[in-house]
């Protein structure tokens, strides 16, 4: 007799009013596989993992564990079945360390000795480096996702979820993970879920794949036997021409504006301690530069920075030729900056108000009467925006929170681009976008800048780079240290300048 | 013994007996805060405390009794204030403040009905130590619920920093739905937080009737349960700067009073505020918000 699937659900259907987040899905997962899990912004995936962690419950449908039917009603039920999740958004308290953490998701009392020997131990073990005692707060984007994943590793999960575990890694943090992820599952024969919007990590790190569309199973299949083209096609629902998501996008054409010799944007001597070390930059109109490099080498900095919510130590902050006061509030948007931050949770969106309210946030003189906010003004740019940016919510009354992450990710875009700022900094723009929306993006920075604004690309992902820069600069350790045209670079030459930590 | 030394052996103790039912209310306090609830009715705890040890001592005939029945008392008014805010999710300031008005009304009430009389718990002295110059008397020559604190306070940081409750609870104050997510039962971490709140702040309440003063007057807490809040603000979040906090409202309380009996006049009403109005400036001094809970008064629900 063949062993009992470790998960098994059957017609699992979920709605929120009118949307019908998942649809009669069933799904298997199998010990010792990886199980890659695709489909568009707002299909459903993480309504169904939240389902198996008891987060939400299942209008209608069965789950079964080891054959036997359960009900889950909570995180800390779904933990004693032994289903663990690393999550999209983190679930790290960032003012405790790293081993109390990590101490958080076990039970019984607390042995500071044996659980940081313990994290030592499990970070040997899967090759998960990180200190112990360090603050979580203080981590960068990979290092978090270490202790989250050590955190559920700890608990001996038989069934692991990771939703969009890679989004926030680089390509040489995700080979990583991968690698982690096989020897978990071989040597430990546990069932992983992979969550990605990545078609090239879901065809080599996968061994099964399930699509849905719109909340149904529309392909289930063992990942050898499909192709990326076809899983592509498969989650819109139509033929798709495969750009960057597969990278293999040819080098961005040349800007149709010629990059002007006024600079748009000039970074100065720019010092933060921790975070930037004298940084130069210079961006002009109808450019797009990109500002590539290895996570925590001062990105996060410079986007506090460019958002206002840091005043640097040193250096100055000039938009179109004149000199930004800092100190301001305002002052940058006010000088025609845009920015799409990198943490949309900390700086970008606020989860609580609705997605009208968040579309226009920072720009109501634009719906507001001398006094009064004009509800019916709002409505119809809200409106507007959400149907040009292909905004799925299921109202726009809705608080954002009840958005998908690729969904509350447009939100944000749909304001910074539409508000035809001069200078505009995307950080890590493309994160959590599926396939369709990167190309769309895509397609609008590029009209941007040909529009004459002066884009600030901040990415770690090289195919971004690649596809989207005239220009690209790196940095590390809070400094650029190199610059050349994007026709001239490579991935070799790219690392290179990177302190080869890319 | 000079009289600069007596005046000031004099301060100093009633400076720690008025600091005493501060720094019992703040060890609850603190813990409250900590685990996300910015906790308004301690001061509904106090005083309802303090009126209980005496009733229940007057019943019994033993203080003790008493100071037993102000500890229970405190947590009843915490239980009833964690199952409001952190089970129907009532405002928690408005929960507080109701508390507050309606013990405040009924003790008011209840001292009119009868005379409750007076019931003090016995002191006592360490011999050897309460002859040292100056501190002897302050330190040694107590009530002796106030050595309680010596068990009380580090039990309290053990708690939090240490134990395995205190970890949840702490995740339940800095980010709960991470905490949720890790399947921390957030809003029962909240309701046992204050549960502890209210049984400290219930001795300190009881401690300042039956341990200090032996009876009960009307509103006799006089707003310290506010006090315990500036404290613990005052003191970033730390347990230790918090009774400093306590120490340093305590001793101006006491040189509030001592002030008429050294021969100096100042105007009484305004010499009350003192301790609040220090409280005020000490706040706005050296409050530092690195520790503040990230979540702190921010009611848990998980969104769906
Ligand atoms: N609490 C909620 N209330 C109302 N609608 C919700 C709620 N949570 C999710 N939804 C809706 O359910 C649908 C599925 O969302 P889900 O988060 O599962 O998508 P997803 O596949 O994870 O997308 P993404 O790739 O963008 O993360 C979306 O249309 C979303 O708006
Ligand atoms: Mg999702």
């Amino acid at each position: 007799m063949a062993p009992e699937p470790a998960l098994r659900l059957r017609g699992i259907t979920k709605r929120y009013g009118a949307v019908v987040a998942c649809d009669g899905v069933d799904l298997t997962l199998e010990r010792g596989e990886i199980h890659g899990l695709l489909g568009e912004n707002g299909a459903g995936k993480s309504t169904l993992m939240r389902i198996l962690l008891g987060l939400e419950t299942q209008d209608s449908g069965a789950i079964d564990r080891d054959g036997r039917a359960v009900t889950i009603t909570g995180p800390r039920q779904a933990a004693a079945l032994g289903i663990s999740m690393v999550h999209q958004h983190f679930s790290l308290v960032d003012p405790l360390a790293v081993w109390e953490n990590v101490a958080l998701g076990q039970s019984g009392p607390v042995r500071r000795a044996a659980v940081r020997a313990g994290v030592r131990a499990a970070a040997e073990r899967y090759g998960l480096a990180i200190d112990p005692d360090a603050r979580v707060g203080s981590l960068s984007a990979g290092e978090r996702q270490r202790v989250e994943l050590l955190k559920c590793l700890r608990r001996d999960p038989a069934v692991l979820i990771m939703d969009e575990p890679t989004s926030v890694l680089t390509r040489a943090e995700s080979a990583e993970l991968f690698a982690v992820l096989r020897r978990v599952v071989a040597a430990e024969h546990r069932a992983v879920v992979l969550i990605s919007h990545k078609l090239a990590e879901i065809t080599t790190a996968t061994d099964r794949v399930t699509v849905i569309r719109a909340g149904r199973v529309v392909l289930r299949r063992a990942t050898a036997a499909t192709t990326e083209a076809e899983l592509a096609r498969e989650m819109v629902g139509r033929e798709v021409t495969l750009g960057a998501a597969v990278g293999v996008l040819p080098h961005a054409p040349a800007p149709a504006a010629p990059a002007s010799s006024q600079a748009a944007l000039r970074l100065r001597g720019l010092t933060t301690r921790p975070g930037l070390d004298d940084l130069c930059l210079t961006v002009h109109a109808g450019e797009i530069v990109g500002l590539y490099g290895a996570e925590g080498n001062g990105q996060k900095s410079l986007g506090d920075v460019l958002s206002g919510l840091t005043v640097p130590d040193a250096g100055t902050v000039e938009v179109a030729g004149a000199p930004v006061d800092l100190r301001r509030p305002g002052a940058l948007s006010a000088a025609g900056l845009g920015i799409v931050p990198e943490d949309r949770h900390h700086a970008g969106v606020v989860l609580d108000l609705s997605v009208a309210e968040n579309l226009v946030m920072t720009r109501l003189g634009d719906v507001s009467g001398r006094v009064f906010v004009d509800r019916r003004r709002l409505r119809r740019r809200a409106r507007a925006l959400a149907d040009e940016y292909g905004i799925t919510a299921p109202s726009l009354d809705s608080p954002l929170r009840t958005l998908s992450g690729g969904n509350q990710q447009r939100v944000v875009l749909a304001r910074e681009l539409s508000g035809r700022p001069r200078v505009l900094v995307a950080a890590q723009p493309s994160r959590g976008l599926d396939v369709g929306a990167v190309e769309d993006l895509y397609a609008r920075l590029r009209r941007c800048a040909s529009d004459g604004i002066a884009v600030l690309v901040i990415s770690t992902e090289l195919e971004e780079i690649l596809a989207l820069t005239t220009r690209v600069a790196t940095i590390f350790r809070g400094r650029i240290v190199g610059e050349l045209p994007t026709a001239q670079a490579d991935a070799e030459r790219l690392g290179l300048l990177t302190g080869g930590a890319a | 013994m000079s009289t600069v030394a007596a005046d000031l052996e004099t301060i100093l103790s009633s400076g720690i007996r008025l600091a005493a039912p501060l720094a019992f209310a703040a060890c609850g306090e603190y813990v409250a805060e900590r685990a996300g609830t910015l906790n308004v009715s301690v001061e509904a705890m106090m005083l309802g405390a303090a009126f209980g040890s005496i009733a229940v001592a007057g019943l019994t005939g033993s203080a003790t009794a008493g100071l037993l029945a102000g500890v229970l008392l405190g947590a009843l008014v915490g239980s009833v204030h964690g199952a409001l805010s952190h089970r129907w999710h009532v405002n928690t300031f408005v929960v507080g403040l109701v508390l507050n008005a309606l013990v405040l009304g009924l003790t008011s009430y209840l001292v009119t009905v009868g005379d409750l009389g007076r019931h003090q718990v016995a002191q006592v002295s360490v011999p050897g130590l309460r002859d040292l110059p100056v501190l002897g008397a302050p330190l040694f020559v107590e009530r002796w619920p106030v050595y309680l604190l010596l068990a009380l306070v580090p039990l309290t940081w053990w708690l939090v920093e240490r134990s395995r409750w205190g970890l949840e609870l702490r995740a339940a104050g800095e980010n709960p739905e991470a905490a949720d997510m890790t399947g921390i039962r957030v809003n029962l971490r909240r309701r046992q937080a204050l549960l502890w709140c209210g049984a400290l702040a219930g001795l300190g309440g009881a401690y300042l009737a039956v341990g200090e003063v032996g009876s009960f007057n009307q509103n006799m807490t006089a707003g310290r349960g506010y006090l315990v809040i500036a404290a613990v603000i005052f003191g970033g979040w730390r347990l230790g700067r918090t009774l400093v906090g306590c120490a340093v409202f305590g001793l101006a309380d006491a040189l509030r009073l001592a002030l008429p009996a050294l021969g100096h006049t100042v105007n009484s009403q305004l010499l009350i505020s003192a301790p609040y109005l220090l409280a005020l400036l000490a706040m706005l001094l050296f409050t530092t918000r690195q520790r503040r809970p990230g979540a702190l008064a921010q009611p848990f629900r998980r969104a769906s």
